[in-house]
């Protein structure tokens, strides 16, 4: 075997992602850069680019409304994915019982996760939250006062949470389908030893699912800090800006009126550069508690 | 078993989609030919008549030379908006066979971010229905835009008033746009809870103020006798100062005319009508969650008793209210102060490739007898003077409309300058939304406190922003 | 050590231990049903009480809880189903949708399972740097990419292009980096054993991964294929930007188009048509709720 034929044969793998890099470079490299360029300008879209500065990145960290964006999107990040997770690992493990009607349950826990992200319930929500709606008529009929969620800032970022929540659904699917996996002799094996169920839960279950709650956490916490429509249809950012999550920021600013293309870009850089840095603690606290049957992991 | 199903229901979708495909271009097939067969005798007189075409069309006889073409046309709007102008075009193509007018319109939310990238790639439509403050926007090297004087041959321009033309100038002096009407903000009551509460509608400021106290004991604190969102009250307050000071907030020279401190005296106004409950606060407002208030139920069932809007769309309202529609009456102007700006505009590309024909379907849906009388008062109470006879003529003027913008006329409006409507102080996001937002939620984002000192300061530095102070 | 035989006393105990642990489960199940059925409750009821609402008139809507309507009304539907001014409707607005949601689905299937196969089975040079790559990409929010994409689409003369082609052409070269991501997941738990068998016997790579990656990890491509399908008929912001003529308006934009018309605000058909356009994506989630399961399960801590 010739030496070319050999690099060629040793690298034979590289055929099937030409297609990926292509895309790759063309749809996200060129892009990327392009807006990494951008926010070091003060472009904007009809008036053209006059000058090379930081201000963009500085206005991110000091001025109140930017400021506010990125701590808001924390708030929901922490608020969303634990409550999410948790929810969902929760009903997954009450489903993995001898349950009758599981295929019942299971489906409708689901259905709010397909449905979710179109336009019709973000429009259900706020048919539901508003002062004269679902919630505040369910409060009234047992004599009490709902929070006003659509004009309190206090409560209206966890309305916009609870939509998030909401659809648990498709992260216990994932979770039930690991739990199914679980061998029921291990459970068994912990009763006979007088292992109760909460005991069970966690020193069998969890210990064997964590692959699945890595990808559920990361999968989740990525959709977290980019989560768009909600707060755009049912609030628009408001009352006081505190729905104002960063992602309907960087719109506001390149879309909403303004067109500044510089100051967006540098909110949108922030935002993945924070994202960046959670998700590679993540990764990077993977060796500590998540196992994986497979060690190589196809390497 | 399901998985056949499934696999079922994607094929017989992707014949379905292959099927239309055939169809749609075998339709588009039929109208070439149609329309081969008329060019040949069209395009023998283009020719010739290109050079005396002037003198003929000034006639404005119906006989006017055009090439076949295609051309592209938006606009935004509602329901019955869409489907007035959607007659008119249909009707324009009738009248003149061989031009096919291609339509596209939308709502108007997120309709501004799409036409905003189109003039980015210089993708914009032959005829267009603009707003104002696009020519500051879009059009500021005067580029983008037709200048429309270099059509009057075909778009007659005598309809309108030169003064009313004036305003659509673009940086370079083209007129960048026709404003289609004028219009300008008064109240409407709704008379029914005035008469619960045992008052008229109001007459004067003083009238409606007293009115808040009244409606709060008699009704309820859920009861207003006016509601007005953040922009409402922007526009508000510049008539309560400009009745003071007698001239425009922004004047014609792009100055700002008032001090910090009068700005701060309006801004208590304001406060004061919340405190008088005469307007609710914006929480209360933003409580319900209604993106405006032909979208409230507390409007609909008559809570609100007010509201202050252009006279050009009392429409919705009416039918919100459907069959109580008869309980909102016209107000009359209870502050000096008025002013009126252009509603809204329709401009040809600057790029067309076919400018008499896009300024043939504009004088068509503007001055024309026919158009004119499809097209209706869905955009305001027409400028066009041929447009207004007709309509008048036909009683297709709208008592409520006529009545509203005759309350504004009446006033004696000032000049209003678009820099009112600038980018960083209108707009969801914008100034007046946040300043107005916080003042009357007294805290600001972070929750420290909000106060009219910080609220006047930010209105004032935004406003010299955007328009230098003399 | 217990004795062979139990004392009265001793056997009492156990009877009463065994009636307890009995009371204990029937208590457990009652609970766990309890909580279920509650939870339940509190995920669809919006929903009930929407399909409800399409069958009210506004007042109804906002003074009852109750989702079964008093007066039923079908004007919702009937509004729902009228055309804009004869150029889009409903109908056509969900045949638009799925025009392009079909290839994006199946495109987005072809190129994800090839990069995935090519980064979790092979090692060649810069594959490490390219996966790393990739994966930073399912961090980057789609909103920094707007701008340029939208100008880059430009220059390819594709704005409004009849055939949806900023829509679809991407899904063609994988850069939905969630499926990769979730089917290279998948891999790292099928054993190579098969495949290593098939390459003695011969078989090249292209043939190995058509012949035996792809039927084993054909429950996660099911999967990746509907929550493509589900997320390419609710994407707004793409369509709001690369489609500008209203006869091809999918029905996202159609819903919106709807809710935003100025005459008043009828929820009964803002609602109607909300649930007509979710409708097939309801039907296909039934049809294939086993097959994503199943997917889901292979990508288990199975392997």
């Amino acid at each position: 075997m010739s030496k070319t034929r050999k690099f060629l044969k040793a690298n034979r793998g590289f055929v099937y992602v030409i297609p990926w890099l292509v895309g790759f470079l063309v749809f996200k490299m060129y892009p990327f850069f392009t807006s990494l360029y951008y926010s070091f300008t003060d472009y904007n879209l009809f008036k053209g680019m006059s000058t090379y500065t930081l201000q963009n990145y500085i206005d991110v960290f000091t001025v109140a409304t930017e400021k506010n964006a990125l701590i808001t999107t924390f708030k929901y990040a922490f608020m969303t994915v634990p409550l999410k997770l948790v929810a969902a690992l929760f009903i997954a493990y009450i489903l993995n019982f001898k349950i009758k009607g599981v295929n019942f349950f299971r489906t409708a826990y689901y259905i709010p996760s397909i449905l979710g992200g179109s336009v019709a319930i973000a429009v259900l929500w706020k048919a539901l939250f508003n002062d004269t709606g679902l919630i505040q008529m369910a409060f009234s009929a047992i004599g009490l006062e709902a929070p006003h969620f659509m004009s309190d800032p206090k409560w209206a970022l966890f309305m916009i949470s609870l939509l998030r929540v909401w659809q648990f659904g498709s992260a216990m699917v994932i979770f039930l389908a690991a739990l199914k996996g679980i061998s029921e002799d291990l459970y068994e094996a912990a009763a006979l030893d007088g292992a109760g169920k909460w005991r069970q839960f966690f020193t069998i279950t969890v210990p064997l699912i964590t692959p699945v709650i890595f990808y559920n956490l990361v999968t989740q916490l990525v959709q977290a800090f980019q989560e768009f429509n909600g707060p755009y249809i049912i609030t628009k950012g408001g009352p006081l800006g505190s729905t104002t999550l960063m992602s309907l920021l960087v719109y506001n600013n390149a879309f909403g009126g303004t067109y500044n293309m510089g100051k967006a870009s540098a909110q949108a850089w922030v935002l993945f550069v924070v994202l960046m840095i959670f998700t590679a603690i993540a990764f990077w606290s993977q060796k500590h508690w998540v196992y994986y049957s497979d060690e190589e992991g196809g390497k | 078993m399901k998985k056949k199903i499934l696999a079922a229901i994607l094929s017989t979708a992707m014949v379905a989609t292959l099927l239309t495909g055939c169809g749609g271009s075998a339709d588009a097939t039929a109208d070439t030919s149609a329309a081969d067969t008329e060019t040949e005798t069209a395009e023998a007189d283009t020719a010739a008549e290109t050079e005396t075409a002037e003198e003929t069309e000034a006639e404005a006889s119906g006989e006017v030379t055009y090439e076949e073409c295609t051309l592209t046309f938006d606009w935004w709007g509602g329901d019955s908006r869409h489907e007035a102008t959607q007659a008119a075009v249909d009707a324009f193509m009738t009248k003149y066979p061989g031009i096919t007018v291609e339509v596209n319109f939308g709502a108007w939310t997120d309709w501004e971010t799409a036409k905003a990238a189109e003039y980015l790639s210089g993708n914009n439509p032959d005829v267009q229905q603009t707003n104002f403050d696009w020519i500051g926007k879009y059009d500021a090297d005067g580029e983008t835009y037709l200048d429309l004087n270099t059509v009057s041959d075909v778009l007659d321009l005598t309809q309108y008033d030169q003064s009313t033309l004036d305003t659509a100038m673009d940086s370079k002096g083209g007129l960048a746009g026709i404003p289609v009407s004028i219009t300008g903000r008064t109240f409407y009551w709704n008379q029914a809870t005035f008469e619960q509460a045992g008052l008229s509608v109001p007459t004067t400021l003083d009238e409606l103020l007293a009115a808040g106290p009244v409606f709060q004991e008699k009704l309820g604190d859920n009861y207003y006798p006016l509601v007005v969102g953040e922009y409402d009250r922007a526009i508000l307050m510049a008539f309560y100062l400009q009745a003071q000071t007698g001239e425009p907030v922004i004047n014609e020279s792009g100055n700002f005319t008032l001090t910090e401190d009068q700005v701060k005296e309006g801004l208590a106004w304001i406060q004061s009508l919340e405190e008088a409950h005469v307007i609710p606060t914006i929480a209360y407002i933003d409580g319900e969650g209604a993106d405006s208030m032909d979208k409230s139920a507390r409007f609909i069932n008559g809570e609100y008793a007010g509201i202050f809007e252009w006279d050009s769309s009392p429409a919705k309202y009416l039918s919100a209210l459907g069959e109580n529609s008869g309980d909102l009456v016209v107000g009359n102007e209870i502050i000096d102060g008025v002013f009126k700006k252009v509603s809204l505009m329709f401009s040809i590309s600057a790029t067309t490739e076919h400018p008499k024909e896009a300024a043939l379907l504009l004088n068509y849906l503007l001055n024309d007898e026919e158009g004119a009388a499809i097209m209706s008062t869905e955009r305001g109470i027409p400028e066009s003077k041929s447009a207004y006879a007709v309509l008048e003529a036909a009683g297709a003027i709208g008592a409520m409309e006529a009545e509203a913008h005759a309350a504004v006329m009446d006033a004696d409006p000032m000049y209003w300058n678009p820099l009112f409507d600038d980018s960083s102080l209108k707009g969801d996001t914008a100034v007046y939304t946040t300043v107005f937002e916080q003042f009357s939620y007294g805290q600001d984002a972070s929750g420290a406190a909000y106060t009219i000192d910080d609220a006047a300061s930010d209105l004032y530095n935004a406003y010299i922003a955007v328009a230098p102070a003399e | 050590m217990a004795a062979a035989t139990m004392t009265p006393e001793e056997a009492r105990i156990l009877a009463a231990k065994n009636k307890k642990i009995k009371r204990r489960n029937a208590v457990n199940l009652t609970l766990r049903y309890t909580v279920l059925i509650l939870v339940g409750i509190v995920m669809v009821y919006p929903l009930i009480w929407m399909v409800g609402a399409t069958f009210k008139d506004n007042s109804e809507i906002f003074t009852s809880i109750n989702p079964i309507p008093k007066n039923i009304t079908f004007t919702g539907y009937q509004d729902a189903v009228k055309s804009y001014g004869g150029n889009i409707n409903i109908w056509k607005a969900m045949f638009n949708t799925y025009s392009y949601v079909i290839p994006e689905v199946i495109l987005t299937v072809i190129s994800s399972t090839l990069a995935a196969y090519g980064f979790a089975r092979f090692k060649f040079i810069g594959r490490n740097v390219m996966f790393a790559l990739m994966m930073a990409m399912l961090f980057l929010p789609q909103v920094v990419l707007n701008v340029p994409q939208y100008l880059l689409f430009n220059k390819f003369g594709w704005i409004g292009s009849q055939y949806y082609l900023p829509l679809i052409v991407p899904t063609a070269f994988a850069t939905e980096t969630y499926f990769v991501f979730m089917l290279v997941q998948f891999l790292r738990n099928v054993p190579h054993e098969l495949e290593e068998a098939a390459e003695i016997d011969g078989c090249g790579s292209f043939q190995t991964l058509v012949r035996i990656v792809v039927p084993m990890i054909m429950p996660a491509i099911v999967s990746c294929a509907l929550f493509k399908f589900m997320w390419a008929s609710n994407d707004f912001m793409g369509p709001l930007l690369y489609v500008n003529t209203p006869a091809k308006y999918p029905a996202t934009i159609f819903v919106k188009l709807s809710m935003d018309s100025d005459s008043g605000f009828n929820w009964n058909r803002v609602l109607a048509t909300s649930l007509i356009s979710i409708m097939p994506n309801i039907l296909v989630f039934f049809l294939a709720q086993n097959q994503f399961v199943d997917g889901v399960s292979a990508g288990g801590v199975k392997g």
